[in-house]
């Protein structure tokens, strides 16, 4: 299908100092777990994107110096000549497809713990950082500040050597420059401190400085959060926001804005839960009307509609964007060819992200399970090896894992039977979509119904069997398919089982009237009374939602959580308007508490420390410390148990136990993904039905394959010149 | 006993396609075959009332259509979800039949099995005209009734009680003299998938192939001479200024929100 014209703006190319945007599509930086360490990560994990269409491909987050050290978080680093060979890697591979390369240059202060390097970071003034609480950095005289802008110099000068065309100075994220500019930060009474002019002395400066060592090869952008959100207290649009713009917009040669700080990043990275594509608009808007150079801005966009909407209305000339870029690498070049409903859409989850707030492992995509595989285990987002066998397959369950694993064998020429109970394909996604901010998480399933349903018409004998009696290991048997997936999911415990006493709690059942799984709440068919008290052992979204969802139907509810609760949405982003939500709607949560029994009506609560802190061996059969005391009863109407989750593998254990039929019915191997092998988020469930559907005709295809690890390795040819001795200075 | 079900193998358009060089159709290379949905309901009644008899063995379910080799595909489909024989008749000059002149062949096909029941689809999902199984019963003579949704049929009995769907949401029951010819309205039943086992098994069972000869036919009776309509020109009407909205729904209200603002200027 031929585009539609009114997206041909979004194709025009854009001169950017002395390079040109061949189009408007640009990856703004963002981590991936890659660094400088890995180059091979790096170079297939950006270059897929060049291949996709993207005009401008940036690193993540790229460290000038030592100094500016993220460990336990993973940045790029551009601090020598063994930065720059490892880096050049993904330079070339970008440059193959005519899209420019860009690195963003990135010095921390106080929010760089340096736990590697055990270096001091230097910042405008002495503060702890608000989101390295126990960092502190020294003030810099004037010496200082001369030496770190020589230390962004070098870096550009290294980074040109690297084959980088833009070259940013790093301001957004409350990182150095704008800890410069923003009051919130700089206390300083001389030049650099004080009216907007000194605040802003230090970022002209070092633009000043990286220009002319580069500017006339490289672009030169800068990244810069127009609002910080504090207010006053802070960086605002319409005051110093702007007039900084101005200031610097004869240095710039592309303008890279959002909004928010590093602390809450999530204002920036906003996840669907509260935040919809376009989000950053109402700052963003301001920017042209002070800047005559290029101008691009984010907000999850991923809808061509909207993004046209952006460049004809003035509002950015160039589409930045970072999730919709991980979700579908080749987003850009679906457009250019019009084949829009092939886009992966981002679901705003944010799970790429809770890697990096972790602290380094290779991130993962929710919708995208070969984001971060591309090199290790060579998978290509659109391109698929053909069947390696005439087998024919059964994929039992059509939730996340098993609609990916048919979809990926679909994809790769296998005859596929996708086979489900419930009348939809998505699985539990299907109920979980319901819960408040989480609709857009629906464009998982409604990416793999739509792909699935495409491939099966082409391949004539595939199908896809919805609401279907539940199979029998019998049927199963003998339904005439080589290989049987089991992607049969899990469900909530019904008795308590969690994972702090790893036993079921006395009287929690939710076969009762007043006690209820999250599936129970979900499917409406059970009364809910007015006093609801969730029990948490989860820390995640279920409990937390539920909560919502109740007390917006006016529920009276009160958390009882034996775990941080959604502790995990700490690294999603989602952690902080979530707790301005529940303090919003008054949901009451005690922490630190679980329970040990339940009767009709209340609920046996006691506090997790509530045992003695002096530990002493009393002889068998004693605990070893004073027994908890703590105990007290909390009454409900109705309870929910979102205290832990099982497989539903009983049709895999039966297949599993015949397993001396299987030959006399033609059957090759069954497997077993996703929550029915073990409960885990949706993005590893999808990622293991991707895995199998990639490995099927492997020997033990169960098992993965071992993947390429990029780690330095001693006394290698591949490294000369390398010495691997121990040398102490005695 | 037999029931006999007249199938269609029907044209889907792919994501991009082209009118033919004379106009009158899809250019064949652009188009998605598959069998007629109204065809998996028809087929599965006629399933249905087999395995609901007292001796199932003694029903026979048989597939006919009208179309080329190609057609197979979806006579397979047919003898995997457990029609007990597929028919297939065709000649070159049947190519460019009206939905007349294909009754006409298949009203000879029902003539030759001698059926208690024959089944069609209200209508195929490609060109709808709706009228191949109702001109059949003329040809035959036979009672008939269009748009079932509900039917209550013993193979052998005399009649059978069927309801209809008419406008406006009324239902109409009858009862009808047999042998007949029912045309099969989506929703009847849900239709059965078949299993990986029985496909391979259905591609290995023959297809029975009945020439114009077979069928005391001749050239004239089909194809453009046989029929009583032709298509004059396919094509696509000139845009207007309606757009579709595309997506899921909560797409779909955004960008109703976004043109109601941008109707208003307020963006
Ligand atoms: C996984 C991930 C890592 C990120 N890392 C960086 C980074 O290193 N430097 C940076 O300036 N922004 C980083 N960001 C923020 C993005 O550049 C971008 O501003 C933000 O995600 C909003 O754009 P989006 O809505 O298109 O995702 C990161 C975003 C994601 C999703
Ligand atoms: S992990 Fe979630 S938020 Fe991140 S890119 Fe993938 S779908 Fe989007």
């Amino acid at each position: 299908m031929a585009r539609d014209p009114k997206h041909d703006i979004l194709f025009q190319p854009i001169k950017i100092g002395p390079k040109t945007l061949r189009n408007r599509f640009y990856q703004v930086p963002h981590c991936i777990g890659a660094g400088s360490d890995k180059p091979g990560f790096q170079a297939a994990h950006r270059s897929i994107k060049a291949e996709g269409g993207w005009a401008g491909i940036n690193t993540e987050y790229c460290s000038i110096h030592p100094e500016s050290d993220d460990t336990h978080r993973l940045s790029a680093r551009i601090w020598d000549e063994g930065d720059v060979r490892n880096l050049r890697a993904m330079t070339d591979h970008i440059h193959k497809f005519d899209a420019l390369a860009g690195v963003e240059l990135w010095y921390g202060g106080s929010h760089a713990p340096c736990m590697e390097s055990r270096s001091t970071p230097r910042g405008p003034s002495q503060y702890a950082s608000e989101f390295e609480t126990l960092t502190y950095c020294k003030e810099m005289d004037f010496d200082d500040i001369a030496m770190v802008q020589q230390y962004y110099v070098d870096a550009a000068l290294r980074s040109r050597d690297a084959g980088f065309d833009i070259i940013y100075v790093y301001g957004a994220h409350s990182y150095l420059p704008l800890q410069f500019l923003s009051p919130y930060y700089n206390k300083r009474k001389d030049k650099y401190g004080g009216s907007l002019e000194n605040r802003a002395r230090f970022w002209l400066e070092t633009l000043e400085k990286v220009r002319h060592a580069v500017g006339k090869e490289c672009a030169i952008a800068t990244r810069f959060a127009v609002d910080t959100l504090y207010g006053d207290a802070g960086i605002e649009i319409e005051r110093d926001g702007m007039k900084f713009i101005e200031m610097a917009d004869p240095l710039v040669d592309l303008w890279d804005v959002d909004v928010g700080d590093i602390a809450e990043w999530g204002e920036d990275a906003g996840p669907a839960r509260f935040y919809q594509q376009g989000h950053q608009v109402p700052w963003t808007r301001f920017v042209k009307q002070v800047s005559k150079k290029p101008v691009l801005g984010v907000g999850r966009f991923t809808d061509p509609e909207k993004m046209t909407e952006i460049v004809t209305k003035g509002i950015a000339d160039i589409i930045g964007a970072a999730r919709p870029s991980i979700s579908d690498p080749w987003l850009p070049k679906k457009i250019e060819e019009g084949r829009y409903d092939d886009i992966r859409v981002c679901i705003g989850c944010n799970v790429c992200i809770s890697r990096w707030e972790i602290g380094g492992p290779p991130m993962i995509c929710t919708q995208n399970a070969t984001a971060g595989e591309e090199y290790r285990r060579g998978w290509h987002p659109e391109k698929f090896p053909k069947h390696g066998s005439d087998d024919s397959v059964l994929v039992v369950g059509a939730g996340p894992s098993g609609a990916e694993c048919a979809r990926v064998l679909l994809e790769r020429g296998y005859a596929v039977h996708l086979y489900d109970t419930a009348a939809k394909i998505g699985g539990h996604l299907n109920s979980v979509v319901t819960l408040p901010g989480l609709g857009e998480w629906g464009y998982h399933r409604d990416y793999r119904e739509l792909q699935i349903n495409k491939l099966v018409k082409k391949n004539k004998a595939s199908q896809v069997a919805l609401g279907q009696k539940p199979l029998t290991a019998e049927s199963a048997l003998t339904y005439g398919a080589e290989k049987i997936v089991i992607a049969t999911g899990s469900s909530w415990n019904t008795d308590g089982t969690n994972c702090l006493t790893h036993d079921p709690i006395p009287g929690a059942n939710a076969a009762l009237p007043d006690q209820l799984t999250p599936e129970q709440v979900l499917g409406g068919k059970k009364i809910i009374g007015k006093r609801v008290v969730i029990l948490n052992a989860d820390t995640y979204f279920m409990a937390p939602s539920l909560a919502e969802k109740l007390q917006l139907a006016g529920h009276e509810v009160t958390l009882v959580s034996g775990v941080h609760l959604a502790n995990y949405m700490h690294f999603t982003l989602e952690y902080p308007n979530l707790m301005r939500r529940m303090h919003e709607l008054k949901i009451k949560e005690i922490h630190n508490a679980f329970a040990s029994r339940v009767e009709i009506g209340r609920l046996e609560v006691y506090d997790i420390w509530g045992d003695g802190s002096k530990r002493s061996y009393r002889g068998p059969g004693v605990l070893p410390r004073e027994a908890n005391k703590s105990h007290r009863w909390v009454e409900f109407d109705s309870l929910i148990l979102v205290t832990g989750r099982h497989s539903h593998n009983g049709l895999y254990t039966e297949l599993k136990s015949r397993s001396v039929e299987w030959t006399k019915n033609g059957v090759k191997d069954v497997y077993l993904i996703g929550d029915a092998e073990a409960p885990r988020l949706i993005a590893d469930a999808t990622f293991s039905g991707h895995r199998l559907a990639r490995e099927i005709e492997e020997k033990s295809a169960q098992f993965p394959l071992p993947y390429k690890r990029e780690t330095a390795v001693w006394g290698t040819a591949h490294m000369p010149g390398g010495r691997f001795e121990i040398e102490y200075k005695t | 006993m037999k029931i006999l079900v007249a199938v269609k193998q029907v044209a889907a358009l792919d994501e991009d396609f082209k009118i033919r060089a004379d106009g009158r159709d899809i250019d064949a290379d652009y188009l998605i075959r598959d069998l007629n949905e109204w065809d998996d309901f028809s087929l599965e009644e006629a399933m249905r009332i087999k395995e609901a008899a007292n001796t199932p063995g003694d029903i026979e379910v048989v597939a006919v259509s009208v179309g080329p080799a190609s057609v197979d595909e979806s006579l397979r489909k047919c003898l995997a979800k457990g029609a007990d024989r597929a028919l297939r008749v065709w000649d070159d000059a049947i190519e460019y039949s009206d939905p007349i002149a294909i009754a006409r062949v298949l009203a000879a096909v029902t003539m030759r099995e001698a059926p208690d029941m024959l089944f069609a689809g209200v209508q195929s999902s490609d060109h709808s005209f709706a009228s191949t199984g109702i001109a059949t019963a003329a040809f035959l003579n036979w009672p008939h009734a269009a748009v079932v949704n509900m039917l209550n049929y013993t193979p052998g009995a005399k009649t059978a009680v069927l309801r209809r769907e008419l406008e406006g949401g009324l239902l109409q029951e009858l009862e009808l003299q047999c042998p007949a010819v029912l045309t099969i309205q989506l929703g009847i039943n849900t239709p059965r998938y078949a299993s990986l086992r029985s496909i391979k098994q259905a591609a290995a069972k023959p297809i029975e192939m009945l020439s114009l000869a077979d069928l005391h036919l001749v050239a004239n009776d089909v194809g453009e001479s046989g029929s009583s309509s032709r298509v004059r020109r396919m094509y696509l009407p000139e845009k207007g200024r309606a757009q579709l909205i595309e997506g899921d729904v909560a797409t779909k209200a955004r960008r109703l929100a976004e043109i109601i603002k941008e109707f208003r200027g307020q963006t």
